[in-house]
């Protein structure tokens, strides 16, 4: 054996890491005071008028007189019952409606295409429709966050469903397991990943969608609030309500991830 | 230089372009101005269409927008140089931060001359409604809190004496969506602009109240210039001479015909009334209806718009710190 045969012989050093990303908290926090640095100096400095961009600091200024007024808590309150109904009931019809969608041949056929037609109606067009057939309650307002979360939840739970391996099934059904079983115990174990990832959109959509759904009749509501402040010109006001909406979006985002850990943990 | 066929183009074409060049600057200037589509800014369209800007030196051209608010956005960014419009809580905002000034009156809501309508639903919710007094403790549709109905319904409150926070405002963005909840009788009464209100009142949808103007008069409309063009005030005054030309027209001639809320149709108002129908795609006969009362100076009610303004900062729609003083230009403004 030659020195060179000796050399390929010693241990490999271990190269099939994969590309593990091990998230680096301190990076989205100093990226975050960066950008809000370089908007107060903007203001500061004067580089862009207020009116057109409001500093930080106007900002928070007006999310603390709206949180000492108590308005701020009021306007919360009011969403979050809109976009977690809203959430909730559009969720349940799109987890049923995808399901179907996956397990028979003729709801799917049925399915994509009633989906396919309604699906790219902006909500926003029907509102003058929704009035008359719900009011300008409560009713009409969770309808619109209803309707936009119901879609994408679907559309998530069908192709979830649809992409199951063929085999899992197979085996299971070899075995003699009944149909029920099947689908508890392996679609939809298998299908939670997409089901999950599609809660987050459709979370985000919620999110959106209080804007529009607070367009008719809504005095209350971070939506209305923000229309208002737009309406008006008052752009810190205006940021003040875009910024509780993007810690919305959020604590939202968190509490999904929570969900993701749990449920998935089998993975 | 040698003089030949070619240098002699050359050197005429420079000449030509700078004689060009001098004319635009001393001669006819480029003026932006935001309108909406509505027989109400009539009194630009005359001004427009009959000449009087091109006597002044100015090139103006017209920029149409379905709605005020965003017209004095357009000025306070100054993709407009003049706005021409009804006040906002917007327009007081942008004032008071130095974006825009204004410099002239436009329409005012006065007594006979219809233009905000206050409607009830002929739905059986609306049955208890007999006047515009009886609003309080009902619901009302306007397009935006902070908008004109909403400041008109405070003027009613005022007269009668009862607290705004009685009457349960829906804000429902469009005027449309006004209409389709007061079909609907999703509201028990809407307050909307006459142009809106009439089609319903006809189709038996809605039944009419009584006029805003009627019970209680307030300065509507504003001529309002961008930062730059505040910067020129020749540039303001040649416009407003041309602008007050037009209003002169619009009242001495169009409404001095008007009888029983119809303007008659004679050589002398056919003109007008020709301009203001080319300009807003709208019949003759369906402008003659109801036409917007206009003041023959241009002239601005700076004690109502103090009231308004006052008003909007009472409501928290405006900014407060600033008073008429910030947003009014005493150079220009000529009262009533």
């Amino acid at each position: 054996m030659s020195e060179a045969d000796v050399a390929r012989l010693a241990p490999v050093r271990f190269r099939g890491r994969g590309f593990v990303l091990r998230p680096r908290w301190y990076g989205s926090l100093a990226a975050f005071v960066i950008i809000v640095a370089l908007w107060q100096a903007a203001g500061s400095y004067g580089w862009v008028s207020p009116l057109f961009l409001p500093s930080p600091l106007a900002i928070v200024r007006a999310l603390v007189a709206l949180t000492l007024s108590g308005e701020l808590v009021g306007h919360i309150a009011a969403s979050a019952m809109r976009i977690g109904v809203g959430w909730v009931l559009g969720t349940a019809a799109g987890l049923a409606v995808g399901l179907a969608m996956g397990l028979w041949g003729l709801a799917r056929s049925i399915g994509i295409s009633v989906v396919s037609a309604l699906f790219p109606i902006p909500k926003i067009a029907l509102l003058p429709l929704l009035i008359l057939w719900l009011g300008i309650g409560e009713p009409s307002k969770i309808a619109t966050i209803a309707l936009g979360v119901f879609f994408p939840t679907t559309i998530a739970t069908y192709s979830g469903v649809d992409s199951v391996p063929r085999t899992l099934i197979r085996m299971a059904q070899s075995f003699d397991l009944p149909f029920a079983g099947i689908v508890r115990k392996i679609v939809i174990p298998a299908a939670l990943p997409s089901i999950l990832s599609g809660f987050r959109i459709s979370a985000s959509i919620a999110l959106l969608l209080v804007v529009s759904a607070e367009m008719i009749g809504a005095d209350r509501g971070i939506g209305a609030f923000v229309l208002q402040a737009g309406n008006l010109m008052q752009t810190d006001q205006l940021l003040a309500g875009v910024v509780v909406l993007s810690i919305f979006g959020l604590i939202v985002a968190r509490l999904i991830g929570v969900l993701e850990a749990r449920l998935l943990a089998w993975r | 230089m040698r003089f030949t066929r070619r240098t002699f183009g050359l050197s005429a074409g420079a000449t030509l372009v700078t004689m060009h060049r001098a004319a635009l600057a001393q001669g006819t200037a480029k003026v932006r101005v935001g309108v909406l589509r509505l027989a109400s800014s009539g009194n630009v369209f005359i001004a427009q269409d009959h000449g009087y800007f091109r006597d002044a030196g100015l090139d103006v051209e017209l920029k149409f927008f379905d709605a005020a608010q965003p017209i004095a956005v357009a000025t306070a960014s100054g993709d407009v140089d003049v706005g021409v419009t009804a006040f906002t809580g917007g327009l007081f905002n942008l004032a008071g931060k130095g974006a825009v000034s204004i410099v002239a009156g436009q329409s005012r809501d006065v007594a006979g001359f219809p233009l905000m309508a206050y409607l009830a639903t002929a739905q059986p919710s609306g049955a208890s409604l007999k006047s515009m007094r009886d609003i309080e403790g009902k619901s009302v549709g306007i397009t935006q809190v902070g908008s004109s109905f909403h400041y008109s319904a405070g003027l009613i409150a005022e007269k009668y004496k009862f607290a705004l926070s009685d009457v349960k405002f829906v804000p429902l963005q469009s005027m449309s969506n006004v209409a389709s909840a007061l079909k609907g009788g999703r509201v028990e009464a809407a307050i909307l602009p006459a142009t809106a209100a009439q089609p319903l009142i006809d189709s038996g949808d809605a039944r009419l109240l009584g006029w805003g103007g009627d019970e209680a008069p307030w300065q509507l409309g504003a001529v309002f210039v961008s930062q730059k063009m505040k910067a020129n005030p020749d540039l303001i005054e040649r416009f407003l001479t041309a602008y007050r030309r037009g209003c002169k027209d619009y009242h001495d001639i169009l409404l001095a015909s008007v009888k029983d809320g119809v303007a008659a149709l004679t050589p002398e108002t056919q003109p007008l009334l020709d301009a203001i129908a080319h300009n807003t795609n709208q019949p003759v006969d369906k402008i003659r209806v109801g036409l917007a009362f206009i003041d023959p100076n241009g002239a601005l009610d700076v004690q109502g718009v103090a009231h308004q303004l006052a008003w909007f900062q009472e409501h928290g729609f405006v900014d407060k710190g600033f008073g008429l003083d910030k947003i009014v230009d005493p150079r220009f403004v000529k009262v009533p």
